[in-house]
């Protein structure tokens, strides 16, 4: 009796030390696992073993996890808007912009790449891990470098506040996915592919939530002004759009209206005192984009 | 004994006439990009003195514009371009709380994520891919952008070009 109180005692130390301890807590959870099983408690290591699984479902998503997680996002939206548009020089302009801007952002530290999808829509989307996305069909309708890096700084925003995550972290719980744990995604490719498949939906089909949206142009116009892009090119951009647009119910299913886009970077850039620095670069993108695009 | 108390009155004195001159002095600020560059003087023509790494420490010197002059934990001195550096840290790789995330869901790094950025796509996206029917054209577009390089040299050449940044006029 009193081995056994003692045994409780060690592996119930052994979990709370799984959990505190960000480093081999892997480890400690399954060193706990295995000394309930051997003291005869089936029971207790099966719930060690929920346990770590529901409690690894509610933590955040780690960099590694974000990797893989926007690799897969990644093929589905090239996959889904006729693959790459194969121009070199073009997409080597898209990355220095978007790099450029990325230099300063607010999460400086991980690599950001970007395409061009060869497809005729006017649209941009970002994937975990800094995988961004711009349409032919959008790079058209842009006439400076200045509304190009505003659009970028959008995208990265939604990398920098982790927006696709944070729809995967809920799904992962409302799904009850979380047993599947994304690191198993090689041990559990199907648990893997609808989680992936769950967050493809809302990005391409349904859209982020508004609030997200109106988040990534408040901070797209900061990102950009930072590297000294005129951030008042975003305005000019969108009110653009909203003459090509008008009240497209498709659009407005994925985003917020253009007139309460158009209020929130207003007020961005008047209370963070962003300088309309008069910066626009229209000949550089025009001798890189035109007649190719 | 008897001189030695003027001197450092004198002392004191010129110590708190730098704080009310310039009160960015004794700061602290961040570096903020990936990568920034220390110079000699406040315009992007001055020759470099340094290379700062993203999240270093500086003490504010001197303030001017849209530079900062700025001390350095190894004791140099120079000027930074001012949107290069932050009042507070900047988020750099996972909180503890993500870190912690991974951990308990056990990632095996080296089976599962295979070092994107390195090598291209990770056996998990490749397994996706398949399972998703996505041809193989498709993969190898995601592949060629993860392992898409640019230098830090090449982006400040293009920042120079532009007269953006530091390089604006």
């Amino acid at each position: 009796m009193q081995t056994k109180t003692f045994r409780g005692l060690m592996v119930s130390g052994l979990v709370l030390l799984s959990i505190g301890s960000p480093t081999g807590c892997a480890e400690i959870q399954q060193a706990a696992e295995n000394a309930a099983r051997s003291s005869g408690n089936e029971r207790l290591a099966k719930t060690i073993h929920g346990g770590g699984n529901l409690i690894g479902g509610m933590l955040p998503i780690g960099y590694e996890e974000e990797q893989t997680i926007g690799q897969a996002i990644a093929l589905q939206v090239i996959s889904r808007y006729g693959g790459v548009y194969d121009q070199p020089d073009l997409t080597r302009y898209v990355n220095l912009v978007g790099r450029a801007v990325a230099l300063t952002c607010d999460r400086a530290d991980i690599e950001y790449r970007f395409a061009i999808l060869n497809h005729d829509s006017i649209n941009a989307f970002a994937a975990p891990a800094g995988y961004i996305f711009v349409t032919r069909g959008l790079l058209k309708t842009i006439r400076n470098e200045a509304e190009l890096s505003t659009v970028l700084g959008h995208e990265i925003g939604h990398v920098t506040q982790k927006h696709i995550l944070d729809v995967i972290q809920r799904s992962k719980q409302i799904a009850g996915v979380a047993d599947a744990g994304l690191a198993y995604a090689n041990k559990n490719p199907e648990a893997f592919k609808t989680v992936i498949d769950g967050a493809v939906k809302k990005l391409l089909d349904e859209g982020l939530d508004q609030g997200k949206e109106l988040e990534s142009d408040r901070l797209g116009v900061v990102f950009a002004s930072r590297v000294g892009y005129d951030p008042t090119a975003y305005v000019t951009f969108l009110e653009r759009l909203r003459t090509i647009k008008g009240d497209d119910k498709a659009f407005f299913k994925t985003h917020p209206k253009f007139s309460d886009r158009l209020t929130v970077v207003q007020s961005s850039i008047r209370e963070q005192g962003l300088k309309a620095t008069g910066i626009l670069l229209a000949d550089r993108f025009s001798k890189t984009s035109n007649g190719i695009l | 004994m008897n001189h030695r108390r003027p001197c450092l009155a004198v002392m004191l004195l010129l110590l708190i006439a730098i704080v009310i001159i310039d009160p960015a002095f004794g700061e602290t600020v961040y570096v903020a990009a990936k990568s920034a560059q220390l110079r000699s003087g406040k315009t992007s023509l001055d020759p470099v003195v340094g290379s700062l790494k993203l999240g270093e420490t500086l003490e504010v010197v001197k303030r001017d514009d849209r530079w900062l002059q700025v001390l350095t934990t190894k004791g140099v001195t120079g000027w930074i371009y001012s949107a290069n550096v932050s009042p507070s840290k900047p988020m750099a790789g996972d909180n503890e709380l993500a870190a912690l995330g991974q951990s308990v869901r056990r990632t095996d790094a080296s089976a599962v994520t295979a070092s994107a950025g390195a090598r291209g796509l990770d056996r998990a996206s490749e397994d996706y891919a398949k399972r998703s029917g996505i041809t193989q054209q498709q993969r190898d577009a995601v592949d060629r952008m993860t392992t898409y390089k640019i230098s830090d040299e090449e982006i400040q050449a293009f920042l120079k070009y532009g007269r953006l940044g530091e390089y604006a006029d």
